[in-house]
């Protein structure tokens, strides 16, 4: 059954390898990038809140495609000579790190006013409230939508492709151009995704789940 | 500043045509996206329970796949079962069937958090249950996850860059073709930006009015 | 001219609010507001709501900004100072370190829901003092016991009723030392029958001297507690003085009314 497939496997997993490496890369990245943005802004001065708005806005607003061809095509443009696989995922990491911001800023913002409110009542300043007080517990109100966001950039490493970095579409694509068997490869790879996605998916909705009952 | 003026002008033309084609592409995706998400909480709201495991099945794929997958599937796919459509309706297809998805698990979530009186009032007045569906339920859960599915339009609207990578001459792949022609990275990537920005602020704004619109006559 | 040094500390005005004026835009809630606390006093502040109560009491720790008038809290300058003669506000370090002295009460008591109560109460002097942990728990446990809260010790704020919660949050406020001590409607959240506990924990307090000042609708407590109470309506200061003689006597109208329509909700 499924002959073509079967041969081409070790090929296709391969490039799987490719995908969850750069998954890897990107998210562990991208959190770390829009947690600390996602910091400053609330802590920050209003310049900086600005830019940062502004960041949030145009990465979020641009199709996840287009920022992987301007660092595609720019970064040679500014001296650094990437291969597509680099140049995708700096790109990649730049465009997580804008949502995983905007659900740092959502998460600061839930931890209630009033807990802000009674650190200061107690003296406490800005930097230490953030630390002991906001940071805590807006750290757990961000574990579900950080999830749902390595969920959606696992899928866009599919895009890098499209630019010309090696991984488990690019893979795929070969494969059916040389075969022909498009069904047969196609809906493999769709199961391999749907192998390395949908753990993922599950843990996101348990916890989303399991936190929103502790609160 | 003038190479960026002489950009523009010598390419503008062809941004347009892109953003023409891209917001076509989308015009044709959402409906049909929303659509087939009706279709899908059919055994849901009818309660065919047969159906509602393939529905969650279906969903499931779809949200554990990436679409440029999909897409590949039907683009080269159907010629190899006899259908020959354009790379556009393979796109828009392809979109469709997979925000169908999302959209109908945010109308799903919607309708269950719907308390039970309202259906009970429903049936209360003597409507049958396709009615309390129609007339009460559907609209309600409508307008609860209205912000939810605006949202979900948007990341609809970028994903239609994806249809670049089967040769439709979107936005996204005219400024790929801009970049090897002109060598002009920097400012093609800007009008790209620019051109998806205004695209999805004003898509952000419309929806946002929508809204509020909706929250002040039945909210 | 640094004010921080202008009255002794041995002065007896801890608190001292003069021609306070505050708007939310074009909305002003508090249009000239004249109160002195003395040390040990405690002063019960009662009104309809809307009366700019709150508002004034949030000023005094400047959790609120103002627009006009001057707070000084044990000599100290609140919100802004004067420097060559041009009002500037003044630096959050500052803030904060005036915030250690006046401690406050909130009607959500806004426990941190990811700590013990123990660790809550210990909170401010460990991390803003920088008292040694194991001196503030003992600080802390004998703050708790004070109020009752001692054997809950390692709780946290989410198995806790309201009346329960509410004084850890006056433990925990303590625990700062305050020369002044700012409740705002502590007990308006309460269900009705934990409304007593908190309200003999404060009661304890004032008969220890604490100097308070207490925004709430409690009648009783005002009548049996407070050594002065001050009546507010649409911003103003409308009376003042000891319960004994205003709230027997009211001299206006709009005090009088004011109690007759409270007094007939507590039946």
């Amino acid at each position: 059954m499924f002959p073509v497939l079967q041969s081409n496997l070790p090929y296709l997993l391969q490039g799987a390898v490719y995908t969850v490496i750069l998954s890897v890369i990107v998210v562990s990245c991208g959190t770390v990038l829009g947690v600390g943005v996602g910091v400053l802004a609330a802590v920050g001065g209003n310049i900086l809140r600005s830019l940062i708005t502004a960041y949030i806005f145009i990465f979020r607003g641009v199709p996840v495609l287009v920022v992987m061809f301007l660092g595609f095509y720019s970064f040679p443009a500014v001296g650094l000579r990437l291969d597509a696989y680099t140049a995708v995922a700096v790109s990649m990491i730049v465009y997580v790190g804008a949502f995983v911001a905007e659900a740092t800023r959502g998460a600061i913002a839930a931890v209630a006013a009033g807990q802000t409110e009674a650190a200061k009542s107690l003296g406490m300043r800005k930097g230490m409230i953030m630390r002991e007080i906001v940071l805590p517990q807006a750290m757990r109100l961000l574990i579900a939508p950080v999830l749902n966001i390595a969920l959606m950039a696992i899928k866009q490493t599919s895009y890098a492709s499209i630019v010309g970095a090696w991984e488990l579409s690019f893979a795929a694509r070969e494969v059916v151009e040389r075969t022909l068997a498009a069904f047969q490869i196609f809906l493999g790879v769709m199961i391999i995704y749907f192998v390395i996605c949908y753990p993922l998916s599950l843990a996101a909705r348990a916890l989303e789940k399991r936190l929103a009952f502790d609160h | 500043m003038d190479a960026f003026i002489v950009f523009f002008t010598r390419y503008l033309p062809a941004f347009a045509d892109g953003f023409l084609i891209t917001t076509w592409v989308a015009a044709l995706a959402a409906p049909a996206a929303m659509l087939w998400a009706l279709v899908l909480i059919v055994p849901r709201l009818a309660r065919w329970t047969w159906a509602t495991g393939l529905v969650s099945a279906y969903v499931e794929i779809m949200r554990n796949s990436p679409l440029l997958v999909q897409m590949y599937l039907l683009y080269f796919g159907l010629p190899l079962v006899g259908i020959f459509w354009s790379s556009i309706a393979c796109g828009v297809i392809a979109i469709a069937l997979q925000h169908g998805a999302f959209l109908s698990e945010i109308l799903r979530s919607g309708i269950q958090s719907l308390s039970q009186r309202q259906w009970e009032a429903g049936s209360a007045i003597g409507m049958r249950r396709s009615a309390v569906i129609r007339l009460v339920i559907l609209p309600q859960a409508f307008i609860k996850v209205l912000p939810a599915l605006g949202n979900q339009l948007i990341v609809l609207v970028k994903d239609t860059s994806l249809v670049s990578a089967i040769g439709v001459m979107d936005l996204t792949l005219t400024g790929k073709m801009t970049i090897e022609r002109s060598g002009a990275s920097f400012e093609a990537f800007i009008a790209v930006a620019a051109f998806y920005l205004v695209l999805t602020s004003a898509l952000g704004l419309v929806l946002r009015v929508i809204e509020a619109r909706a929250a002040r006559r039945y909210g | 001219m640094n004010q921080a040094a202008a009255l002794p500390p041995q002065s007896d005005e801890i608190v001292a609010i003069r021609g306070l004026r505050k708007s939310y835009g074009k909305l002003e809630v508090l249009k000239g507001i004249d109160i002195s606390v003395r040390r040990g006093e405690v002063v019960v502040v009662l009104g309809p709501s809307g009366s700019g109560k709150s508002t004034m009491l949030r000023c005094v720790n400047f959790l609120e900004t103002f627009e006009h008038g001057t707070i000084t809290v044990d000599g100290r300058p609140v919100g802004y100072k004067t420097v060559n003669g041009t009002r500037k506000q003044v630096s959050e370090t500052e803030n904060a370190s005036l915030r250690e002295h006046v401690g406050m009460v909130f009607q959500s008591y806004n426990l941190f829901p990811h700590r013990t109560v123990l660790q809550n109460v210990m909170m401010g002097p460990v991390k803003v003092k920088g008292i040694a942990t194991a001196t503030a728990r003992d600080i802390a446990m004998r703050l708790l016991g004070k109020v009752g809260m001692d054997h809950k010790a390692d709780a946290y704020p989410g198995r806790l009723s309201g009346g329960q919660q509410q004084r850890v949050a006056i433990a925990r406020a303590l625990a700062m030392e305050p020369s002044v001590m700012l409740f705002d409607e502590v007990t308006s959240a309460l269900d009705p029958e934990l409304v007593g506990e908190v309200l003999k924990v404060m009661r304890e307090l004032a008969e220890e001297g604490m100097t308070m000042i207490v925004v709430t609708h409690e009648m009783g407590f005002a009548r049996g507690v407070a050594d002065r109470v001050v009546f507010m309506d649409g911003g103003v200061v409308v009376e003042e003085g000891p319960p004994g003689d205003i709230m027997a006597a009211p001299k206006t109208d709009r005090f009088r009314g004011f109690l007759s329509r409270h007094l007939s909700e507590e039946g």
